[in-house]
């Protein structure tokens, strides 16, 4: 059939490809539109009608992705099929050239009934905020991780995280003096009043060099040990604050 | 749930009705909030009717709904994960590159291993993050055979007798 044959209605109210998703999307669509039963396909019809739609289609878009044509190609060589005379032998149970495309329909059509009911969660759950990791839901990189739980994008985007933090620090070097434990224990002394608390970044102030943290760390951890002060952290990866023990004033 | 029970000593039956209480008890004297299980746990969760006043809290942080490619790539993976992208595309139809693309920056779903067979393609799994998404408490709660049958207006007999999921349990 020609172009010009196309039915005059066909080509008016003529759906665009783009609104369905793939092939299959496009045959339960006829098979529905045609009030066909989806067990029971009659293969030729239906290839027809898509085949109409394609040639539409192809009026109006040279593009038409691959894997419609190849629809296309697989509708045309079961309707030939199933209109030669088959040559099998008795007693050998003649196979539907059919059958397994249906098979691929009713696949189909139950997961893009699935898909609509996760469709319809999304809709409810939208609207519901649960308590925790709310932030995390969405920010990329958020929530708990097991070792060995990271993938290749969790990787990348830690590198990239890295890299727009180097940019954005203001480039000019500064010479650090390096500070001694017994130096960190003073500034220590002098940030935690006795009875209060304080958290760790704090301590450090803004853009702390890396020595800078590893000393605080590891004097910290002296601290620890010695039973001056006390740590929390509510949970990994959380804020530690640091807390003087009436050791630390005894002691010292 | 398994630490709930190690941390009150009790079963998880009576752990399940005193939540169930304390939700009945939110509910009954209409507060803005109440108990909600999902992925693998419990939550305080806002009712759904206050959601578009929260939502204003996290003005511009709420990604965009899913695709309906998003989407339909998401219930193949959900069914029958571990599974590759060849067996989402015979599903669809189609090419499902960029759907998987979405869902793995949405975190919806990973890549769980390889597959043993040439070319050892990449397998994909769903995430915490997808069960927290649509609201499921596990996978379990997904749709279940008689309903995607109901769904489809075939019974879930006919469903078995075509044998159409072959990876899904259909004796729970």
């Amino acid at each position: 059939m020609s172009a010009e044959a196309l039915p005059q209605d066909m080509r008016s109210c003529h759906i665009q490809l783009d609104s369905f998703e793939g092939p299959l999307d496009l045959l339960l669509y006829l098979i529905r539109r045609d009030e066909l039963d989806i067990c029971d396909v009659p293969v030729a019809h239906v290839a027809g009608q898509y085949l109409l739609y394609i040639r539409a289609e192809r009026e109006l878009n040279l593009n038409i992705a691959s894997e419609y044509l190849v629809m296309a190609a697989t509708l045309t060589s079961i309707k030939s099929r199933s209109l030669l005379p088959s040559h099998q032998r008795e007693g050998e149970e003649e196979a539907d050239p059919g059958a397994e495309l249906r098979r691929q329909l009713i696949i189909y059509r139950a997961f893009r009934e699935i898909a609509r009911e996760l469709q319809r969660s999304e809709e409810t759950w939208r609207d519901i905020y649960t308590s925790h990791g709310e932030r995390d839901r969405w920010s990329p990189g958020g929530g708990d991780m097991e070792p060995g739980q990271a993938s290749l994008l969790d990787l990348l985007r830690a590198l990239e995280s890295l890299t727009v933090q180097e940019e954005d620090s203001p480039v000019h070097s500064v010479a650090h003096r390096e500070m001694t434990i017994t130096e960190c224990i003073e500034a220590l002394e002098k940030a935690i009043l006795p009875g209060g608390r304080v958290t760790f970044s704090s301590v450090l102030g803004l853009q702390p060099t890396r020595k800078l943290i590893v000393s605080y760390f590891v004097t910290v951890l002296e601290l620890v040990r010695r039973g001056w002060i006390a740590l929390r952290q509510p949970f990994p990866f959380a804020e530690i604050t640091l807390e003087r023990t009436v050791r630390w004033t005894l002691d010292s | 749930m398994k630490q709930l029970c190690e941390l009150t000593g009790s079963g998880e039956d009576s752990l399940v009705q005193a939540i169930a209480r304390i939700d009945a008890s939110f509910r009954e004297h209409d507060h803005a909030f109440n108990i909600v299980e999902v992925a693998g746990g419990f939550r305080l969760a806002t009712d759904a009717e206050f959601g578009p006043v929260v939502s204003q809290l996290f003005e511009g942080q709420k990604p965009g709904r899913l695709t309906r490619a998003a989407l339909e790539t998401l219930a193949v993976i959900a069914y029958s994960q571990p599974c590759s992208r060849a067996a989402i595309e015979s599903i669809r139809g189609v090419n499902c590159d960029s759907a998987i693309r979405t869902l793995m920056e949405r975190e919806m779903v990973k890549i769980s291993g390889r597959m043993e067979s040439p070319g050892r393609p990449l397998l994909y799994s769903t995430t915490q993050a997808f069960l927290e998404y649509f609201g499921l408490a596990d996978l379990d709660h997904l749709p279940r055979m008689e309903e995607i049958a109901g769904l489809l207006g075939m019974s879930s007999s006919e469903l078995e007798e075509r044998d159409l999921f072959p990876g899904m349990d259909h004796a729970e």
